[in-house]
C-alpha cells in the first residue's frame, strides 16, 4: 500500500503530517485567528503534499538526469524575477505564476545541493580537485548572483551554506577546507565594508545589542525575546500569547513563528517540538545511511543537514543569537515557496528510500 | 575500467562520506544543544524579567480624571459647573503622519484654518501630554464621522471631556477665576502623579486657590493594549473621587446688582461682612465672559483690546492711591499720638506751604474751608487740615500707624496672587525711586496721594477695622473655612483694641457717619436714602498734578485717562456694623459724584433685598 503511494517510510510520513498539520493550528494563533490565511496555507500544504508524492514516485536516477534542467530552469526564473519580479518593500523576490507568487530563491536551498550532487557524481573519481572545487562554487554563486541583486543577503548566505554542506559531504580535502576558512577570515572585514548595505550592518549590530535601536530593527529582536522568555516553562497556552495576540511580535507567521510557539507552549512545548523534528531527522539520517547510490547518498545527506541548519537558524533568530535573515521554520512557517522546497526535499528523501 | 574503479573506491568514498556526515551532524547537534540552553535561559532562568517586560508591553495604566468640584454661592446657587463635550484629539506619539490625519479629519468634518494653526502651535509647545485637541465641541454627526475613520489612523481619537461652565458669565469672572492648559509653571506646584491625564488646572481666582479641593483624586484604569496602543479591554478599574464642592460667601443677587452698577466703568467694588470677613460681593470691571474662549487667547484678541485690561483683577491687584479715604485713619493717628485734639480748631486756607518753600499744597476747595476742627475736616474732607497733621506727625509715625491696618501687606484673602500695595518710607523711596524722602512727600501722603498705594481689598479690610473699633477679621470667600489670624495680626489687633481709646474710635466713626448724614458732608447728596445709617468717606485721587502757576482747573480738557479716580469706603449700620464697602472707579471724577452714590446704593440694596434672607 505504502509502496503504491510511493511513501516508503511511514514513520517519516506520519511525523511530517503531524508537524505540518500542527503548523496550521499555530498559524491560526499567529495570525490572530485569521481563518482565511489558514485555509490558504492549508491548500498550499495540500499542493505541496501532492508535489512530494509526485517527486517521491520519480526514480532517483531519473531525478538525477533531470537535475541540470531543474537547475537551469531555476536560473531562468531567477532572471525573470530580477526583471519582472513582484516589488515588495523595495525588494524583488517574487514572481507571479498562474496567480501564485513564487520565491525562487527558497527553492535554491534544495536545487543547488542537488546540482552539486549531480556534478560530483558525474566523474568516477570521487576526489575533489581544485578545478572541481572552483566549478562547484560557480554552481553555487551563479544563482546567488541573482539573489543578491534582489536584494536578499540572508537567503544568499543560506544558499551558500547549503551548497557548502554538499561540498563538505562530497569529500573536499582537508587542505581546501583550511584554505577556504582562511580566505573567509581574511575577507570578512572586506565584506563588511563593501558588500553589506547600511541596514544589513544595522541588523547585525542590533543583534549583539538590541537596546541600541529599540524602535528600529532592535525592536523585532527585543519583542521576539520577550515573547520567548515570557512563555516560561509551561507557556501561556494556545491563543493566549499576549506578545503575539496583541501584535507586539512582528512577522508572526513567517520569521518569528517560533516565538509564537515558544510563548504559548513554553519550554516543555519546545522540547516536544524538537523531539518531533528529531524523529524526522533520525529517519532521514537512517535513509541516508541506507542509500545505495553516490548521488542519492550525498543528496539525502545534504538535505538532512540543511533541514537541521534551517531549524537552527530560524530558532536562533527568534532567540536573538542570529540577525534577522529571513529564514523560515521548516513545516511551520507561513508561505508557499519555503513549503515547496521542504516538501521537494522530503519527496527526494522518499525517492531515495524507495531505491533502497 | 571505470566501473571497476568506482567499485574499487566505493568503500573508501563511502567511509569518507560517513565520516563527514557524522562530523556535520555532530556540529549541528552541538549547536542545537547550545540553542536549547539559550532557550532555557530565556524561558526558565530569566522568565521573571521577560514576563515583566511582556506585561508592561500589554498593560497600560490610564488615569481617569476626577469630576471637578462645583462652586456655589452662599445660598447654594451654582456659580461654576461642569458640562461634557467631545473633541477630536491626535496623539502625536502614536500617530505616524500627523498631517495625513489632519487632512483626513478635515475631509470628514471640515476644519478652519485657525483650528489647524492652533493645533500646530500647541504641538510645538511644551506639554506633558501627548494628545492634542484638533477640534472641540463636536456635534453627534461629527463624532460619528470621525469615529468611522478612526480605525485607519493610529493616534486619532474622540474623547469626552468636562468643560467648566459659569452660569453667571462675566458677573463672577474675576472672583471665580478660570481654568486653563497646564503649563510648565503649574507643574512645579501641582502633584504630577495626579495630573497625568489632565490638561486643565485652575489658573486664577477661586479655581486656582482651591485647586486641591476642587480637583479631587483621579481614578485609574488598567487596560490591555495592543502594539499600536489601541485599548483591547479593561482589566481593572478604580473610579475617580470627585473634587469637593466649594461654597462661597458670595451672594449672587448682590453680586449681580454690584456688577450692574460697575459694568460701564473700570474699577472695583467689594462688600464684606466686618464681623466674620465674609465677602458678599466682589466685582472687578471691565471683565469678559469666561465661557467664551477669550480667556485662552490673552491680549492679542481684538475684543479684548477694546476693553481696558479685562483680565486684570482690580479687586486684589489694582494699585490706587487711597486719596481722602485715608483721612479717618490719619485723624485717628493724630488723636492717638496726641498731635491734635478733636475739638481744637485750626484755620485752613486755600493751600498749605512748608516753611521756607514756595510750593503750594492746594485744597480741593479753591477758597479754603476756613475754621475747621477734626470732625469738620473729615466731613468736608479738608486737605489743608491733613497736610498740617501729616507734617506734624512725620512719615515715621504715619507709616508705623498705617501698619496696624496692614497697608503694604497682603490681607490674606483666599485668592491667589494678591498684591501688597505700597506703604512708603524713606528706605522704600531710596531703594525704589532713588531719592531721599522729602517733607513734601509726607505732606501729600496726608491726603493719600503720592507713593502710597492700596488695593480695593486692602481698603475694605482697613474699613472693617474702623467699623469694628479695632477688631481684625481676615476677608474670605470660602464659607466653610476659618481664617486663622497669625501672631502678627493678633499683636496688631491687641494694639488697636487696647492702646487706642474707644473715644478716639468713636470720634472718627461719628465723623464718618456725618460724611453721609450731615448736610455739609461730602457724601450727603450722594446718598438718597439714609435710613440704613451708613457711614463713609469719599476720596478723589488726582491722576495728574495741577500746574503750580495756575489755579484754573480746566477739567473739561483733560483726556479720560488723566481724570480723577473716584473712591469711597463705607459701612452700615452705624451701631454694630454688618457690612463694609470699598469702591474705586477709575478716571471718572470725584468720589462724591460716582463711587459714593454707587456704594450707598449697593449698601441699601443689601439691606432692602439681601439681608432679610438670613
Amino acid at each position: 500500500m505504502n509502496k503504491i503511494l510511493s511513501i516508503s517510510d511511514s514513520v517519516l510520513f506520519v511525523f511530517i503530517m503531524l508537524v505540518s498539520l500542527f503548523g496550521l493550528a499555530l498559524l491560526y494563533s499567529a495570525t490572530n485567528q485569521d481563518v482565511d490565511i489558514v485555509i490558504r496555507q492549508g491548500s498550499r500544504l495540500l499542493f505541496c503534499f501532492i508535489l512530494m508524492i509526485i517527486v517521491s514516485s520519480i526514480e532517483i536516477n531519473k531525478l538525477k538526469q533531470l537535475t541540470p534542467y531543474i537547475y537551469i530552469i531555476c536560473l531562468i526564473f531567477l532572471a525573470i524575477t530580477l526583471f519582472w519580479g513582484h516589488d515588495s518593500k523595495g525588494a524583488k523576490r517574487w514572481i507571479i505564476i498562474m496567480g501564485f507568487s513564487l520565491q525562487v530563491s527558497e527553492i535554491l536551498k534544495i536545487t543547488v545541493p542537488m546540482m552539486l550532487a549531480w556534478y560530483f557524481s558525474l566523474s568516477d573519481d570521487k576526489d575533489i580537485s581544485l578545478k572541481k572545487l572552483i566549478f562547484s562554487f560557480l554552481i553555487i554563486f551563479a544563482p546567488i548572483f541573482f539573489v543578491i541583486k534582489q536584494p536578499d543577503l540572508g537567503t544568499s548566505l543560506i544558499i551558500l551554506l547549503c551548497g557548502t554542506i554538499t561540498i563538505f559531504l562530497g569529500g573536499i580535502r582537508k587542505k581546501y577546507i583550511a584554505y577556504l576558512s582562511g580566505l573567509l577570515i581574511v575577507f570578512m572585514p572586506v565584506m563588511w565594508k563593501f558588500l553589506l548595505l547600511p541596514y544589513q550592518k544595522q541588523r547585525i549590530i542590533t543583534m549583539f545589542d538590541p537596546a541600541s535601536d529599540p524602535l528600529g530593527s532592535g525592536y523585532h529582536i527585543m519583542q521576539s525575546k520577550i515573547a520567548v522568555g515570557s512563555g516560561g516553562f509551561f507557556g501561556k497556552g494556545f491563543l493566549n500569547g499576549t506578545q503575539s495576540q496583541l501584535e507586539f511580535l512582528p512577522e508572526r507567521g513567517t520569521d518569528f513563528i517560533f516565538a509564537v510557539f515558544a510563548e504559548e507552549f513554553g519550554f516543555i512545548g519546545i522540547l516536544i517540538l524538537l523531539l518531533f523534528y528529531m524523529a524526522i531527522i533520525i529517519r532521514c539520517v537512517y535513509i541516508t545511511s541506507k542509500a545505495k547510490n553516490y548521488f542519492s547518498k550525498i543528496l539525502s545527506g545534504s538535505i538532512t543537514a540543511i533541514l537541521i541548519l534551517l531549524i537552527i537558524t530560524n530558532i536562533s533568530m527568534a532567540v536573538g543569537v542570529l540577525p534577522v535573515v529571513g529564514v523560515t521554520l521548516p513545516l511551520l512557517s507561513l508561505g508557499g515557496s519555503s513549503l515547496i522546497s521542504i516538501f521537494l526535499a522530503f519527496g527526494i528523501i522518499f525517492s531515495v528510500n524507495r531505491r533502497n | 575500467m571505470r566501473k571497476s574503479f568506482w567499485d574499487f573506491n566505493r568503500v573508501n568514498a563511502e567511509r569518507l562520506f560517513n565520516n563527514r556526515f557524522a562530523i556535520l551532524i555532530l556540529i549541528l547537534s552541538v549547536l542545537t544543544i547550545f540553542l536549547i540552553i539559550r532557550i532555557y535561559f530565556l524561558q526558565v532562568v530569566s522568565f521573571k524579567h521577560f514576563d515583566t517586560l511582556s506585561e508592561t508591553n500589554r498593560i497600560k495604566y490610564i488615569q481617569t480624571p476626577p469630576r471637578r468640584g462645583i462652586i456655589y454661592d452662599r445660598n447654594n446657587i451654582v456659580l461654576a459647573d461642569n458640562s461634557s463635550f467631545y473633541s477630536v484629539e491626535i496623539n502625536i506619539k502614536e500617530s505616524k503622519d500627523v498631517i495625513k490625519i489632519i487632512n483626513a479629519v478635515n475631509k470628514e468634518i471640515g476644519l478652519t484654518k485657525k483650528e489647524i494653526e492652533i493645533f500646530h502651535k500647541k504641538k510645538s509647545r511644551y506639554s506633558h501630554h501627548n494628545s492634542i485637541v484638533l477640534k472641540s465641541n463636536l456635534n453627534d454627526a461629527e463624532i460619528a464621522k470621525v469615529l468611522a475613520i478612526r480605525y485607519k489612523y493610529d493616534g486619532l481619537d474622540v474623547t469626552a471631556s468636562l468643560m467648566r461652565k459659569y452660569p453667571h458669565n462675566e458677573i463672577t469672572a474675576h472672583v471665580l477665576g478660570n481654568i486653563g492648559y497646564i503649563d510648565k509653571k503649574d507643574l512645579f506646584v501641582l502633584d504630577r502623579k495626579k495630573y497625568k491625564n489632565v490638561k486643565y488646572t485652575g489658573k486664577t481666582g477661586i479655581e486656582k486657590y482651591y485647586e486641591n479641593v476642587l480637583y479631587g483624586d483621579p481614578g485609574y484604569k488598567r487596560v490591555e493594549v495592543n502594539a499600536r496602543g489601541r485599548q483591547i479591554r479593561d482589566i481593572e478599574e478604580q473610579s475617580a473621587t470627585p473634587g469637593s464642592d466649594v461654597h462661597l460667601t458670595l451672594d449672587i443677587e448682590l453680586q449681580k446688582f454690584m456688577y450692574s452698577k460697575l459694568k460701564d466703568y473700570a474699577g472695583s467694588s467689594i462688600l464684606m461682612n466686618p464681623k466674620n470677613g465674609e465677602i458678599l460681593a466682589m466685582v472687578s470691571s471691565p471683565t469678559i465672559n469666561p465661557n467664551d474662549k477669550l480667556w485662552n487667547f490673552k491680549t492679542d484678541n481684538e475684543a479684548i483690546k477694546k476693553l481696558k485690561s479685562p483680565m486684570f483683577n482690580r479687586s486684589i491687584n489694582g494699585l490706587y492711591s487711597p486719596g481722602s479715604t485715608i483721612k479717618p485713619i490719619l485723624a485717628l493717628n493724630g488723636l492717638h499720638n496726641k498731635i491734635i485734639e478733636s475739638k481744637t480748631e485750626y484755620y485752613a486756607g486755600p493751600f498749605f506751604q512748608l516753611p521756607n518753600s514756595n510750593r503750594r499744597y492746594r485744597d480741593w476747595k479753591p477758597e479754603g474751608h476756613g475754621i475747621v476742627d477734626l470732625e469738620k475736616a473729615i466731613i468736608q474732607s479738608c486737605d489743608v487740615y491733613f497736610y498740617m497733621l501729616a507734617n506734624n506727625l512725620g512719615i515715621q509715625k504715619m507709616t508705623s500707624f498705617f501698619k496696624y491696618f496692614s497697608f503694604g501687606e497682603k490681607t490674606g484673602i483666599d485668592m491667589p496672587y494678591e498684591s501688597s500695595g505700597v506703604l512708603p518710607t524713606n528706605e522704600w523711596k531710596v531703594k525704589n525711586i532713588g531719592h531721599k524722602w522729602t517733607k513734601g512727600d509726607t505732606v501729600i501722603t496726608g491726603i493719600g496721594q503720592g507713593y502710597f498705594l492700596t488695593t480695593p481689598i486692602q481698603l475694605a479690610y482697613a474699613t472693617s477695622i474702623i467699623a469694628n473699633n479695632g477688631s481684625i477679621v481676615i476677608p474670605k470667600l470660602n464659607k466653610n473655612i476659618q481664617m486663622k489670624k497669625n501672631k502678627k495680626i493678633l499683636e496688631k489687633e491687641n494694639y488697636l483694641k487696647n492702646k487706642i481709646s474707644l473715644k478716639d474710635w468713636e470720634t472718627i466713626n461719628n465723623a464718618m457717619f456725618k460724611v453721609v448724614n450731615q448736610e455739609n458732608g461730602t457724601a450727603y447728596w450722594a446718598t438718597k436714602n439714609k435710613y440704613n445709617n451708613i457711614s463713609g468717606k469719599t476720596g478723589t485721587v488726582q491722576v495728574y498734578s495741577l500746574s503750580q502757576k495756575t489755579d484754573v482747573r480746566e477739567k473739561e480738557d483733560i483726556p479720560d485717562y488723566l481724570k480723577d479716580h473716584s473712591l469711597y469706603i463705607g459701612y452700615a449700620p452705624k451701631e454694630n456694623p454688618e457690612i463694609v464697602i470699598a469702591t474705586i472707579i477709575e478716571n471718572i471724577g470725584s468720589g462724591s459724584k460716582y463711587a459714593a452714590p454707587i456704594s450707598n446704593e449697593i449698601i441699601n440694596y443689601y439691606f432692602d433685598n439681601i439681608r432679610e434672607k438670613y
